[in-house]
């Protein structure tokens, strides 16, 4: 038996109320998803369900996406600042969405439900969904051109959506009255609330058969358990400070400004550290984030850099701080526009992983895609007379690792969003994908290669199409580790029926017409250790495989390949005369057009 | 007259007899011989049709499931295969749809099945089809020629996967594809996606024509060699092949489309299971067979086991319909573990059987779920899996002790604690397999299969609310049963990608009797009677805007009355699953689908004798927490219980090849159709 300072615990009912907190997430998030209205919860999987105890800890959580990772947190925990627990009673239900009060941004709205076993709190099941439209200037509630929450739709501070099992219907109407599309967005309200109602009889099943008392012993064990096995391994790493800068292209408005982001992570014994001071401060554009948004990339690091067998709840995050300074795009302050925020979080998570890199070396990735390339066209199709609106989301390379290439364009980091078939696209919309493939060479030169991204031109067959481009990395790199070489960067590039290319800078707006041409290239993924000792099979595959050309076999590997074979001696004599010219690695970060550092 | 039914498994080979004149059957069990599969198969045959005493000229039907797609694709055994593409589109296989499963895993593996098909072996053909099935670019024939002489000559490719952008709407290139690959090199093997798997996303057909241009040649060279060795013994019969929805087709057609046996390892087990209910006039039901790592569960809905329309191999999604199996990783193998942060875990590590539970002798040392159960007294150590397996109590005692030790547990008290917990862990997920698929686990009775499902089947039932539960009289040929009475099926799809409002009921008419007839010709070569073939048409619909589909029977002909129930239907069950429905929105027909099926002429299955061989006492200790610790139970043996015994627990019935744990407040009758049907009076609901 384990002994606490409190009570003898059964490690047999401890491992069977883990188990079943995870089943009673799990059963609440497949619920969300499956009543949810929305394309953007039933094929994004934007939607995620959380179990927190009675002190407002999150015992449970079933995340579809990384980037929901403890991210309704800080919700949770102004609903039990505006609503303290003793207030709270059985059928009261609470939402928000106020980025500036609990929230991430507008369209995801959080709603959490207190459970009570007789007059007892013993849980609050807690549910998100990023709905389809929060109102404000443009349909979806995502304006790219935004510079103040006020354009982004409507706010919901922390209210209470039920009190006592009565509707509020104030707040419905004013929702309903304030959406492009009501029925959906409330649909998916009750969506989110049938999952909290499943999530209820879950928690009051267990509380039946252990008693509430026993629950909550167990709940508060499983936390402790999370702490000390974060503990553990952040003990594990060596102390000290470790830093790293990266930036962004630009925040949408100001084109030209790239956009600073600054992490010191302090490891001091079993405590982790994450300061953002140096950070830019808040911008004009719409890439603003406040802590809920910060906080899900600095615990998506925790989970994958520090230890991903750990349970996701609240005890490991209780060893990790962070320094958010007050008004810095990490944390901004109202009225700032934040809807398009997740570029900032990919951002974030390349400076922990670059920073963490320094404590860890030979357990991280280089950099990789950087963000995934989101674009909308739509327009109205004059064959029908339809509007339509679609999306693109394409995604680079992965960065190598230690041990083996990147994997070619794949959804990294904190994202994860599936990309639209061309034949789905073209079947649909006025639209035509000539072509979309591996892009050659784009993958950083390495012992192991990062990951290819792709090249994909479209055109429009019919009608003017106006075309939203959210890039990354077209002015940056997803930088190299140890002698491994950046990747390429993104780039689009518009070709007008007639005219003269225009080089897209990764964030506008503009219109095609049928005749122009819109070709994309996302990023490769950065390299990692000394090219010059890639396996030169390894090169050959791929030249074979053309993903690298026989040129850069030669300039950026030294090896010699003739037909389908490698010329050893030439290979060799190759590569002592690169290794000649340019003498020892001394950088550790290739960051391709800033520099090697 | 005898029908022969043999299903290798990974262990055993299983053949049955049957007279199908009195269902009478006889089992042969013979280890499975992974080097060459045909010879398992050989003796298992004669030893079957020694048992029935029978000859090989008696055998009128010869039907088999076989893995061994699935094997060439886990050991890699494929052809050499290329992938010919719409120009541009060449990386489609590569590319995937971007999202990954394994969300934080730093390290992880590309999850396209890019072993299938490297760049090297993949080209661009110019030529272009619209959406609307109009060419834009015509097929450059010359360049064709050039390139399959290329990637034949330089990357020795032998298999060709020819897969180009809506060939769904227009075959024609693809077609033409063909009869030039066939024109330089008859030997090269093709596969179209327009036939293979005529539906849209390019990324998902391309994935299933490669798999089938990669197994082609394995598969056909499989074939032909077992009719040829069937033959030599003396059996002329049709053999007949497991398909992955769980229909059966004649090794010829087969031939032509082998992708359709990639996932029919699961298939045939269900449908015995199915089979087993039906007996006991059970037809919805929740199967669970658990063996030695995993577990398998499926739900079968009014007597039809769930078809998916995506199945997976080896971690790649694969869009080919299949029988909807979840696989847990709970078995009688699993290992009971303490976590770094000194929890108490159950799987999903596996002792496996090699080197298996501690009390297997084999040098497996830590404690397993099989191990606690010979501790609780569940077990006969003197007859496990067919008296094959001599337990060693003290081995099991031992590893559970050790790992109890570790946890400040007793023996006792760590060997109940494996129990609690795995039984716990297979609730919860069938439970979650259930409600993804919109269905309340109280609605179904368990079938327990396995050499463990019957030993915690109690537990299960009890913690999801379940009131009856079916053991089939022998479920370790459960398998080899389904093969027997798995009916005659084909099935075929077609991406039409019309709005509902606006489509021509005459138009869809035409395009159903097409595909009508498509199916009508193979049900025609497996020689199905016409007059006694069940027709099914459905089609696959979504909200505009939405990407996820639902399929819904269409009733023919297709007119617009026929459209508005349609209509209705779909709403209805988009209420029953989603909880809500727009009868007001648009929908379109993404999909459309003819299953025909014929089945062959029942017969009442009978164990011509039941295997016996137990030894041992006729009671013993067992551990049951709710009476206080271990209490003296009555031991029965299966093969001695007359038809309509009835037992009430605690108590163990002991069988060939799995042992039944009855807990208190189960109820068991031995019914005249083999089955044992176990109530679970005192139901614990959740």
């Amino acid at each position: 038996m384990i002994e606490t300072p409190h009570q003898t615990l059964d490690p047999i009912t401890l491992e069977v109320v883990r188990n079943k907190l995870d089943a009673v997430a799990d059963e609440m998030e497949i619920t969300l998803l499956k009543s949810s209205h929305s394309a953007i919860v039933k094929e994004a999987l934007d939607a995620s369900a959380a179990i927190f105890d009675a002190a407002g800890d999150q015992v449970a959580q079933a995340a579809a996406s990384p980037i929901h990772l403890g991210m309704i947190i800080p919700a949770v925990q102004r609903f039990v600042e505006k609503f303290p627990t003793h207030t709270m009673r059985d059928g009261d239900v609470y939402v928000l969405n106020d980025p500036f009060d609990g929230g991430t941004h507008l369209p995801d709205l959080v709603m959490t439900m207190p459970v009570f076993a007789g007059d007892r709190l013993i849980a609050m099941v807690t549910a998100i969904t990023h709905h389809q439209d929060m109102g404000g200037r443009s349909p979806g509630s995502t304006p790219v051109d935004a510079r103040e929450i006020y354009q982004e739709g409507l706010r919901i501070p922390p209210l209470k959506l039920y009190d006592e099992g009565r509707l509020n219907t104030t707040l419905m109407e004013l929702i309903s009255r304030n959406v492009r599309i009501p029925d959906v967005v409330i649909g998916d309200i009750f969506g989110q609330f049938a999952a909290c109602h499943v999530g209820k009889k879950g928690m009051l099943s267990l509380a039946e058969r252990l008693g509430p008392d026993t629950l909550a012993t167990y709940t508060r064990e499983l936390l402790d358990r999370a702490e000390r096995l974060t503990r553990q391994s952040l003990e594990a790493i060596p102390d000290g400070t470790y830093h790293f800068v990266d930036y962004l292209d630009n925040d949408g408005v100001e084109l030209d400004r790239l956009v600073r982001i600054e992490v010191t992570a302090t490891i001091a014994g079993s405590e982790l550290t994450v300061d953002f001071t140096g950070s830019d401060s808040q911008v004009a554009g719409p890439i603003n984030c406040v802590p809920a948004s910060t906080l899900s990339a600095v615990y998506y690091i925790v989970k994958v850099a520090i230890d991903p067998d750990v349970p996701n709840n609240a005890g490991c995050y209780r060893p990790v701080h962070v320094v958010l300074p007050e008004g810095s795009i990490v944390n901004a302050r109202p009225p700032a526009a934040v809807n398009s925020r997740s570029v900032v979080v990919r951002r974030i998570v390349d400076c922990l992983l670059g920073a963490l890199n320094q404590a860890l070396p030979g357990r991280l990735p280089a950099a990789s895609n950087g963000h995934p390339l989101v674009m909308s066209m739509g327009g109205v199709d004059p064959a029908d007379g339809r509007t339509y609106v679609t999306a693109e989301i394409g995604a680079g390379g992965m960065g190598a690792r230690p041990t083996k290439d990147g994997v070619e364009t794949i959804q990294t980091d904190t994202s994860n969003a599936q990309n639209i078939p061309a034949e789905a696209l073209e079947l649909e919309f006025p639209i035509r994908v000539a072509h979309w493939r591996l892009r050659d060479d784009s993958g950083g030169a390495g012992q192991f290669r990062g990951g290819l991204g792709f090249e994909k031109r479209f055109e429009v067959l019919r009608g003017a199409a106006r075309v939203s481009h959210r890039g990354e990395r077209h002015r940056t790199a997803p930088w190299g580790l140890f002698g491994g070489g950046a990747g390429a960067s993104a780039k689009s590039l518009l070709l007008p029926d007639g005219e003269a290319p225009v080089l897209i800078p990764s964030k506008l707006e503009f219109t095609m017409h049928p005749g122009d041409v819109l070709d994309v290239w996302t990023t490769g993924g950065g390299g990692y250790g000394d090219p010059l000792e890639r396996a030169p099979q390894a090169v050959l595959a791929d030249v074979l495989d053309r993903k690298v050309s026989v040129s850069s076999a030669r300039i950026d590997y030294g090896v010699v390949i003739e037909g389908r074979e490698v010329v050893e001696e030439a290979t060799s004599a190759l590569r002592d005369e690169l290794r000649r010219k340019r003498g020892p690695i001394t950088w550790r970060y290739d960051r391709g057009p800033l520099g090697r550092e | 007259m005898v029908l022969l039914a043999v299903d290798i498994g990974g262990t055993f080979t299983d053949v049955v007899a049957i007279d199908p004149t009195n269902g009478q059957y006889q089992a042969a069990k013979v280890p499975t011989t992974p080097s060459r599969l045909i010879d398992g198969v050989r003796q298992g045959t004669q030893m079957a049709l020694h048992l029935a005493g029978a000859e090989a000229s008696d055998v009128e039907r010869f039907v088999h499931g076989t893995t061994i797609g699935t094997n060439a694709v886990l050991e890699r055994r494929g052809a050499t295969t290329a992938i010919l593409a719409t120009d541009g589109f060449e990386d489609s296989l590569e590319i995937g749809r971007l999202r990954r499963t394994r969300m934080y895993d730093l390290f992880m593996d590309a999850e396209t099945p890019v072993f299938l098909a490297p760049r090297r072996r993949r080209r661009g053909v110019p030529e272009r089809v619209a959406a609307d099935g109009s060419v834009v670019l015509a097929l450059d024939e010359r360049g064709v020629v050039e390139t399959v002489r290329e990637l034949k000559e330089e990357e020795h490719a032998s298999a060709f996967a020819v897969c180009l952008l809506f060939s769904f709407r227009n075959p024609s290139h693809e077609r033409r594809i063909r009869e030039l690959i066939r024109e330089l090199d008859p030997t090269l093997s093709v596969s179209l996606s327009s036939e293979v798997d005529p539906m849209f996303r390019e990324y998902e057909r391309t994935v299933v024509t490669a798999f089938d241009a990669y197994i082609r040649p394995v598969i056909q060279g499989y074939l032909t060699e077992l009719t040829r060795e069937l033959d030599e013994i003396g059996i002329h019969a049709p053999v007949q092949i497991m398909q992955s929805r769980g229909g059966i087709t004649s090794a010829r057609l087969v031939a032509e489309r082998p992708v359709s046996v990639l996932l029919s390892g699961p298939a045939a087990g269900v449908i015995g299971a199915r089979h087993a209910g039906s007996l006991s006039g059970l037809s919805d039901l929740i199967t669970i067979d658990m063996g030695g790592t995993s577990a398998d569960i499926c739900l079968v809905q009014s007597n039809k086991p769930l078809v998916t329309a995506e199945g997976t191999i080896d971690s790649h999604p694969l869009r080919i319909p299949m029988v909807d199996v979840s696989t847990i990783g709970a078995g009688g193998g699993s290992i009971a573990w303490v976590d770094p942060a000194g929890n108490f875990r159950v799987g999903p590590r596996s002792a496996a059987a090699d080197p298996g539970p501690a009390c297997y002798r084999r040098g497996g040392m830590d404690a397993t779920v099989t191990d606690a159960s010979l501790v609780l007294g569940y077990l006969n150590p003197d007859f496990f899996a067919g008296g094959s397996l001599r337990l060693d109590v003290d081995a099991a005692h031992r590893a559970v002790e050790a790992f109890g030790m570790k946890l400040g547990l007793s023996t006792i008290e760590a060997a109940s604690g494996i129990h609690r917990l795995i039984n716990s862990q297979m609730a919860d997920a069938i439970r979650l397999v259930s409600i993804r698929r919109g269905y309340d686990t109280r609605d179904f009775a368990l079938v327990l299969l396995g050499g463990a499902g019957p030993v915690h089947g109690g537990r299960l039932a009890s913690e999801l609310a379940i009131s009856t539960m079916v053991v089939p009289a022998v479920p370790g040929v459960l398998s080899a049963l389904g093969l027997m009475v798995a009916a005659i099926e084909h099935d075929q799809v077609l991406t039409v990608a019309v709005r509902l409002d606006s489509a021509w009921p005459e138009s869809l008419e035409a395009t159903f009797l097409d595909l009508e007839a498509q199916v009508a010709a193979r049900m025609k070569a497996d020689k199905a009677p016409p007059n006694e073939t069940a027709t099914a048409r459905s089609a696959d619909a979504r909200y505009v805007g939405q990407a996820y589909t639902l399929e819904i029977p269409m009733e023919g002909p297709v007119s617009t009355r026929a459209l508005a129930a349609y209509r209705d239907a779909f709403d209805a069950a988009h209420r029953r699953i989603y909880g809500h429905a727009g009868p007001e929105a648009a929908i379109e027909l993404v999909n459309v689908r003819v299953v025909q099926s014929w089945a062959f002429p029942s017969f009442d299955l009978q164990a011509a004798s039941l295997p016996s061989g137990q030894t041992g006492p006729r009671a013993r200790q067992a551990y049951f927490a709710e009476l206080g610790g271990y209490v003296r139970v009555p031991v029965h043996r299966r093969d001695e219980l007359e038809v309509g015994s009835q037992i009430t627990g605690p108590a163990i019935v002991e069988q060939f090849d799995s042992t039944l744990v009855l807990y208190p407040g189960n109820h068991a009758e031995v019914q005249g159709t083999g089955n044992v049907i176990v109530t679970a009076t005192s139901g614990a609901n959740r």
